[in-house]
């Protein structure tokens, strides 16, 4: 189910009605379990199975690795957690794509293959909930963590389902201690939780779905050719779209687990005032970008071995990073703009070693990294690269004259929404959201809250799915 | 804190939904997918041999259940949706073997014949809904809906913002969104809303919205492009109608009445003789057009598409007499089809 529906409210009251009564610690914990299998069921139950495999699976194949003595067993255990997991994301994401690719290349060079259509349907979150798995066995493959100390927790680890379906990506250190000791969330922290909630919401449902959605999908969706203000409009909704629907999930999520008296990482840090590229992985889906550089960019070398290693690792992480959001050519452009963006930043910090720049050269740095962000968020949003060049060259005042797509309160509510975000983003830039809570007066803080709510109320969001929930 | 923020929260809700209310809104029942789905199912859950009504939102609107269980001891399932072509859902229950009985499919020209809509996905919804959004709509309807006047499309906070008077971009025409038109019912039985009726303004807002599409702007289909079209969905009629026949369905096309400047625009664009005429030779399925029956003309549609709820109940008893004496041809021309065939 989706935290934007009325099914989850309900849902998320009885387990919090649940999680507070009087009962041992293992029921409450069985009780999380059972709550979060319902939760995922509630798309399409049969694919409870593939969590359940992801599960067991990685579950044994780390009680293996701690009992193996030679490496080759080791390596073996460790080989089958990667092999079912990547296997589970490769047949359901991937099958389809490799198989187009495939036929593609055969017909290009006369061999006429025609398969039949590949009729799958992506189960939601298993990029999600594969990459957490896979995590706790490398994790104790190389010997940063200890294996948790039974099922439960560990079947917990993975299902929790604040974080199930779109992250944050939870590392077994951060999740699997905490289930150890009961834990129920204080009168601050469910206010503080049920806060974060509604912050949640209402990025997704008024800001995203509401104010933002519709200008992308008329441009990107559409027929028509956008001249530069349409284009560049819908771009910059996007550009809110997608921040307003991710963080807005993870916000939500973070929220519910806090209600239930569990921490999570932060998943984003207010990333459009990010300066620089690694600023802005720092800033952007933070959990999947640690979880690559730590299981792809680092063993593929990291910077340890020359620059062209680095370079070479970086763009490789990049690429499968963009591929890994889709089964789709536009999503691995997307990966490999931001590896060069990467590489060219590198390239010229090792240049400019000794610049610093002043405030307003560090404003325009920002501006030029958000900028150059919307370009790769055209090939993000754009499902052909056709699509893609249209609008940018509508971007770029290419497109000659057009006819208008976007009608004046849509241009005005995205430059205000974009725009909002954007100051948001340079005020919060170097702070945390907790500490302006605290140095709020408590009466603006109800009065913002209150507003957040009924805005969400009378937008009347129709329940649309969360885009990461098809990565 | 959390309290006054409650409070606050429930004082401006009340302020929200006070302020519909007295503009003539009252809580009612959602026209969602979810709802068109729990009808759909029915097909699939026993009711298969039952009459479907397929159409836009005059077979919507004007043919009321209620009556017409009162005059046949069944009600029909209502699949009909506003503003979108029915072939979409026709060519649904065309490949579902489950359907077996009678469809009607009313002929909305403007929406038929371009084969467009809104609401097209409705039928791929209601076949991959989760189960999420199933307990989301029984909740809706139980919890929500029969309580808030507010909770209702055309009072979204992005709809209401974006239908204020802001200055137009110039180079195209801006079409007016159009606004609520009906009151619906947890079986899917809708009618005209009295306002429109009533409140001369809101009538002649309907009608001013009905008369930017009687216009031809810059940048729409071209005449030949709407007769390619047009040929198009015949060809999808023709095609689900004989898969429809071979399972022994017995399909009838009708056309409702419209009134006033919309008549004429439909009778400009979509002339009778080449669409209707054309729909129903191509198909082999007999049909009931308003103009042919006396009974069925002379009714009073406010915005010139759709009756009023009084008139839309006189119009279901004239209609089911209409039809109980149309049945026989559809009935005999599936026969005749069936002979040949054999």
């Amino acid at each position: 189910m989706v935290f934007n529906s009325l099914t989850f409210i309900v849902f998320f009251a009885c387990v919090l009605g649940l999680h507070s009564l009087p009962l041992p610690w293992t029921v409450k914990k069985i009780n999380l379990l059972i709550a979060s299998y319902l939760f995922y069921s509630a798309w399409n139950p049969p694919f409870v199975i593939l969590l359940w495999v992801s599960t067991v699976v990685d579950w044994y194949a780390a009680q293996g690795l701690v009992k193996a003595r030679r490496q080759g067993t080791r390596h073996a255990w460790m080989l089958l957690s990667v092999i079912a997991n990547l296997g589970m994301l490769g047949y359901f994401k991937y099958g389809e794509f490799l198989l187009d690719n495939f036929s593609a290349l055969m017909n290009s060079i006369g061999v006429a293959y025609h398969p039949a259509h590949y009729d799958i349907v992506l189960p939601v979150g298993i990029s999600f909930y594969t990459f957490a798995t896979m995590s706790y066995t490398l994790d104790v493959y190389l010997r940063r963590a200890a294996p948790a100390k039974n099922l439960l927790d560990y079947a917990l680890f993975v299902t929790f389902f604040p974080h199930l379906v779109a992250g944050p990506i939870m590392r077994p250190t951060e999740l699997v201690p905490q289930f150890a000791e009961p834990r129920r969330a204080s009168a601050q922290q469910l206010r503080f939780g049920l806060a974060l909630m509604t912050l949640g919401l209402f990025n997704k449902v008024v800001l995203a779905d509401s104010f933002l959605s519709g200008a992308a999908e008329r441009v990107y969706d559409g027929a028509r050719v956008p001249g530069a203000l349409d284009a560049w409009a819908a771009t910059l909704a996007f550009s809110g779209q997608i921040f307003c629907d991710f963080a807005g999930y993870s916000t939500t999520a973070i929220g519910a687990a806090l209600c239930l008296g569990f921490a999570m990482p932060d998943n984003f840090r207010f990333p459009y005032a990010a300066v620089g590229f690694s600023d802005f992985w720092r800033r952007w889906h933070i959990t999947l970008s640690s979880w690559l550089r730590d299981y792809l960019y680092i063993p593929l070398g990291g910077n340890r071995h020359g620059p062209h290693r680095t370079y070479a690792a970086l763009m490789t992480t990049m690429l499968l990073g963009g591929l890994w959001h889709g089964a789709n050519w536009t999503f691995v452009a997307w990966g490999g703009l931001h590896g060069i963006y990467l590489s060219g930043e590198r390239l010229l910090r090792g240049r400019f070693a000794g610049y610093r720049p002043g405030p307003w050269a560090f404003f325009a740095l920002g501006l030029l990294t958000y900028t150059l962000v919307n370009v790769t968020w055209v090939f993000f949003r754009a499902k052909t690269f056709t699509k893609a060049w249209v609008v940018l060259k509508g971007m770029a005042g290419q497109n000659g004259v057009t006819r208008p797509i976007l009608p004046t309160f849509t241009l005005l509510s995205v430059a205000a929404i974009v725009g909002g975000i954007l100051i948001t983003h340079w005020f919060m830039r170097s702070r945390t959201l907790e500490s302006v809570v605290a140095r709020t007066p408590p009466l603006a803080v109800g009065v913002i809250w209150a507003l957040m709510a009924f805005a969400i109320v009378i937008a009347q969001g129709d329940g649309s799915a969360f885009i990461y929930f098809q990565f | 804190m959390l309290l006054g923020a409650l409070a606050l929260f429930a004082l401006l809700l009340a302020g929200w939904e006070g302020y519909w209310r007295a503009y003539g809104v009252v809580p009612g029942i959602r026209n969602t997918f979810g709802l068109w789905a729990i009808q759909r199912r029915r097909i699939d859950e026993g009711e298969g041999d039952a009459t479907v009504l397929l159409g836009s939102s005059r077979t919507y609107f004007d043919l009321q259940l209620p009556v017409w269980q009162a005059l046949a001891g069944r009600a029909p399932i209502q699949l009909s949706y506003e503003g979108t072509s029915p072939m979409t859902a026709v060519e649904d229950l065309a490949a579902d073997p489950k359907f077996t009985g009678r469809l009607l499919i009313g002929v909305a020209p403007d929406l038929f014949f371009s084969g467009d809509g809104f609401a097209l996905g409705v039928a791929k919804y209601a076949h991959k809904q989760s189960p999420a959004q199933r307990v989301g709509q029984w909740l809706s309807m139980r919890l929500i809906e029969p309580y808030f006047a507010f909770f209702d499309a055309d009072y979204a906070l992005r709809t209401v913002l974006a239908r204020q008077p802001w200055p137009q971009r110039p180079g195209r025409h801006w079409f007016t969104d159009v606004r609520k038109l009906a009151i619906y019912e947890a079986g899917r039985n809708a009618h005209l809303w009295s306002k429109v009726e009533t409140d001369p303004a809101y009538r002649d807002l309907a009608r001013s919205i009905w008369a930017e599409g009687f216009v031809v702007y810059p940048g729409d289909p071209t005449p030949d492009e709407m007769l390619k079209s047009e040929k198009e969905q015949i060809e999808r009629a023709k095609q689900a109608v004989a898969q429809l026949r071979a399972r022994g369905v017995e399909v009838i096309f009708v056309r409702l009445p419209s009134d006033g400047p919309y008549l004429q625009y439909e009778e400009r664009f979509y002339p009778r003789k080449r669409s209707w005429d054309g729909l129903l030779a191509a198909t082999g399925v007999p049909g009931i057009y308003f103009a042919d029956y006396p009974e069925l003309r002379g009714f009073y549609l406010p915005e010139w598409s759709h009756m009023t709820q009084a008139e839309a109940r006189r119009f279901t008893v004239a209609f089911y007499g209409v039809l109980q004496r149309e049945l026989p041809k559809a009935q005999a021309s599936h026969t005749g089809k069936q002979a040949v065939q054999h």
